[in-house]
């Protein structure tokens, strides 16, 4: 498919790619619900046990319908969430091997993000509730003011590294990462990731203020499947990150394999840390600011990084 | 049977609470939520969420319905509790808890419980209003053919037409001079975030509230058990509490956090002029956050001349981003003296002004703006919740 | 084979959900069936081993029914989600002039008779197709962009009741008299 320098493994090693995206979902609700309990004065081992608590209450938790709801599109939604965080690590290489050795692994990202928007909505939207409507509807305002910066952001690695396969990209980086010399692109990055998870500043979709927005009426295996979602889209957007920006498997000591998990929990762990610390950024005031701010902003990175590879070659 | 016992243990471990409050129970209230975070559990904010309903104070004939009704959107296993005083909170909490573990007890009450969703559910703010997609699960989609309908012009009062017995909703002008449907949804009066007892009957299109109608729901007797009301923090104590609010609709969970347990603080403490520091630093950082005054400035503006022209409370001047930073400086200044609380409707506690009648004021206060920056209003006015204890009294 | 089968599966899928746009009774499934059916067009495009394009017409497609939902929900005068619509206008012409137009199809790209290969395709097929439109192309997708955008433009523009001479004053030097203010703070 294309001339990059990872190896392309057995559909079998799939397996050990859900499992290491698990872990690094276990790590975020771990570290998440520590936080919180610091923040709130609860203890701190009842916050290290959330997530396992969680999981028992929702499991044990019935199954609620809703008058009329789109059962179908309402459970799409929710359900889609794990799928495409799935999909999006496919193209993750980790070290030398990766399962899809696409040569356009990076549209096949961005592709992947663009789904969310869908399954957002169709959640906000079967469960025929004004407040998941209105979080739908939120979340779909958001995507206009970020996706485009986050397109843009992704066009700055390829750029430099001349191709958009993800192997060549990370090898590209031999020399100096590529968020030394993109940090606009690597920001903006970070808060697409933060806005297709539904994340800390951008989960207004999720909002207090409309009793819960897209996921006012989940309750029970439907919760659980689509906070677990969320965090393996945060946990996909962090472990894209690496070969993208940070080098890939590139470190000493360590075998390249272990940099890539290592590089991706530390970026999972930054998000996470941010969850709460920043008010959420309101799509009324946010579209603005991405079309006027964030998107001419990561142009001009890209006009930098273009003259840049166009000079060096 | 091992399994069930401990996934059921851990499960209550983080039990969600959907915490009501009965207008004039707000130190109850606080109560509640203080004890929820101390033993780990978390608030829900909406029924779907929420494993134990706790309800501050006696609904009387006109909640009790609602409660009722909120009540049968929690999906079980669930348990509920009144508590009438701060002191029945951490008993009621604990036969809630036993309730919610006692396994033979949630069985029965699944079983007793109707199947099919109740369609008058929506009113009552928390969601499942006539709105969204209607699947008509149990019809084959090929088979309707309404041949060539204008919809324009159909006959709404027909029933089958009405899937669900939800009516239709109805066509209008909006903003930008389109056509846009109308809905009806009422925010409150139990949901979380919001003044006690409070309903407003919001016409949205989009998510924009274009009419607006207030009115207050009473609960039982109020302030029965509420002596603590006198005490002298309290006044601080709600001024945070609602400085609390706004945060978090604001999305800012960290400084919301800080102002409950700062509230919480205040009203355990014996001499609360001692914490005067810690507001002040919390005023500081809340002011210093350049996000905040970016998402909040310029929200509902009101300017002296609305002020005078509607004989609104001095306090109330600037847009949500100043009424925000005044609460605090209030909450600050509430402690400095001990101030004797004024009840009234007017949330202008200690306030020099003209008293309003909320009712009045909110329809004006919210229209033309959409549900989450009309949410941010209502809670940057700084209402006071123990001015519903005087109705009693008057 | 597996690439016969596969094709055959996809190529069922999006007639069946392109068929389904017009059986189904809710905005929202009509929608997202359109947005299935062109996935699956994507997915076939991927078969013909273009991924860039495939995977663009999956992004975009997914991207542009999301925008739609919200578009017929906005310009439809009723509520959609509570009425079982039909949507259909015009059954007979509508059945017969697709069905026509279906045949008209088939039996043209049966009963043509294709010119056998010439040529190989690129070694890099993304690079050649961005080499095309870039070069020799480049003329068209120069004039298409900017059209595009402004047919875009002066639709929302006639589309609505407030031009911005009511937003901003006569002589456009006011500051906009908006519901609800934006981030940069115009």
């Amino acid at each position: 498919m294309s001339d990059s320098s990872v190896v392309t493994v057995g559909a079998g090693w799939a397996l050990v790619g859900l499992v290491l995206l698990g872990l690094l979902v276990l790590l975020a609700a771990v570290v998440d619900g520590l936080v919180g309990a610091r923040a709130s004065g609860a203890s701190a081992l009842g916050g290290a046990m959330r997530p396992l608590d969680e999981g028992a209450r929702l499991l044990r938790q019935r199954r609620r319908t809703t008058v009329a709801a789109d059962s179908l599109l309402w459970r799409l939604g929710g359900g889609g969430l794990l799928v495409t965080a799935a999909l999006m690590i496919a193209v993750v290489p980790l070290g030398d091997w990766t399962i899809l050795d696409l040569d356009v692994g990076i549209v096949w990202f961005n592709a992947m993000d663009v789904l969310v928007w869908a399954l957002l909505w169709l959640t906000g939207w079967g469960a025929n509730s004004a407040h998941g409507l209105i979080g739908g509807y939120r979340f779909l305002a958001l995507a206009l003011g970020y996706e485009l910066p986050l397109m843009f952001a992704l066009v700055a690695p390829a750029i430099a590294a001349e191709s958009l396969n993800v192997g060549t990209v990370a090898a590209a980086q031999d020399g100096v990462w590529f968020v030394v010399w993109m940090p606009i692109a690597f920001v903006v990055y970070l808060m697409g990731v933060a806005a297709f998870s539904v994340w800390g500043p951008f989960a207004p979709a999720l909002g207090s203020d409309i009793a819960g927005g897209v996921a006012a009426e989940l309750s029970s295996v439907d919760r659980l499947v689509f906070e677990g979602g969320r965090y393996a889209l945060l946990a996909a957007g962090a472990a894209f990150a690496v070969p993208m920006f940070l080098g890939g498997g590139s470190g000493p000591l360590l075998p390249g394999w272990l940099w890539v998990v290592v590089k991706a929990a530390t970026v999972l762990l930054v998000l996470v840390w941010g969850r709460r610390r920043l008010p959420a950024a309101r799509p009324d005031v946010f579209v603005e600011v991405g079309w006027l701010v964030l998107l001419p902003a990561v142009l001009v990175q890209d006009l930098l990084v273009a003259v840049v590879a166009v000079w060096g070659s | 049977m091992g399994l069930t016992t401990w996934i059921t243990r851990r499960a209550v471990r983080s039990a969600h609470v959907l915490i009501v409050e009965m207008p004039g129970h707000w130190t109850t209230r606080v109560h509640v939520e203080r004890v929820v975070r101390a033993w780990g559990w978390h608030p829900a904010v909406a029924p779907a969420d929420a494993d134990l309903l706790i309800v501050c104070g006696a609904p009387g004939p006109q909640m009790a319905p609602l409660v009722e009704r909120v009540w049968g959107q929690l999906p079980g296993p669930r348990a509920q509790a009144t508590v009438t005083a701060p002191a029945e909170v951490i008993p009621a909490l604990g036969r809630a808890q036993a309730a919610l573990l006692d396994q033979r007890g949630q069985w029965e009450d699944a079983r007793d419980r109707a199947i099919e969703p109740d369609v008058e559910h929506g009113d009552t703010g928390h969601g499942d209003v006539d709105h969204g997609e209607m699947d008509h699960g149990d019809m084959d989609h090929g088979d309707m053919d309404h041949g060539d309908m204008d919809h324009g012009d159909m006959d709404h009062g027909d029933m089958d037409m009405k899937p669900g017995g939800i009516p239709l909703a109805e066509g209008s002008e909006d903003r930008d001079g389109l056509e846009m449907d109308v809905l009806h949804v009422s925010l409150g009066p139990l949901l979380p975030h919001w003044p006690a007892g409070l309903v407003l009957d919001c016409s949205l299109q989009g998510d924009v509230v274009v009419a607006a109608k207030a009115a207050w729901i009473l609960g039982d007797v109020v302030g029965a058990h509420e002596s603590d009301a006198y005490r002298p923090g309290t006044a601080g104590a709600v001024r945070l509490d609602n400085v609390a609010t706004v945060l978090a609709l604001a999305g800012w969970v960290a400084a919301a956090t800080s102002a409950w347990r700062l509230r919480d603080d205040v009203l355990g403490a014996q001499d609360p002029h001692a914490l005067r520091p810690e507001i002040e630093r919390l005023r500081r950082r809340v002011a210093r956050n350049r996000l905040l005054r970016w998402s909040l400035r310029r929200v509902r503006p009101i300017d002296a001349a609305e002020l005078a022209e509607r004989t609104w409370p001095r306090m109330w001047e600037g847009d949500v981003h100043d009424r925000l930073m005044s609460a605090l400086d209030r909450a600050s200044a509430s402690l400095a003296t001990s101030e004797r609380r004024r009840g009234a409707l007017d949330g202008s506690a200690g306030m020099a002004g003209p008293a309003v009648d909320v009712t009045e004021v909110l329809p004006q206060v919210v229209h033309g703006l959409d549900v989450a920056t009309a949410r941010l209003a209502i809670a940057s006015l700084d209402l006071d919740p123990l001015g519903m204890t005087q109705i009693q009294h008057v | 084979m597996l690439v016969g089968i596969l094709f055959w599966l996809l190529a069922v899928v999006a007639v069946l959900a392109g068929a389904a746009v017009f059986i189904v009774d809710s905005m929202a499934r009509a929608t997202y069936a359109l947005a299935l059916s062109f996935v699956a067009v994507g997915l076939h495009v991927l078969l013909l081993q273009q991924n860039y394009v495939g995977l663009v017409v999956i992004l975009m497609m997914v991207m542009e029914m999301a925008i739609m939902a919200v578009y017929m929900v906005m310009f439809m005068g009723m509520n959609p989600a509570l009425m079982p619509m039909d949507m259909v206008h015009g059954r007979a012409a509508a059945l017969v002039a697709s069905i026509g137009t279906f045949g008209l199809l088939a039996a043209g790209i049966l009963l043509v008779e294709w010119p056998a290969r010439r040529g190989s395709p690129a070694g890099d097929l993304t690079r050649a197709l961005g080499e095309e439109l870039m070069g020799p192309k480049m003329l068209v997708m120069a004039v298409v962009s900017p059209v595009m955008v402004a047919t875009i433009v002066a639709g929302v523009v006639l589309a609505a009741h407030r031009t911005r001479y009511d937003r901003m004053g006569d002589d456009l030097t006011g500051p906009p008299s908006d519901p609800q203010p934006g981030g940069v703070g115009r």
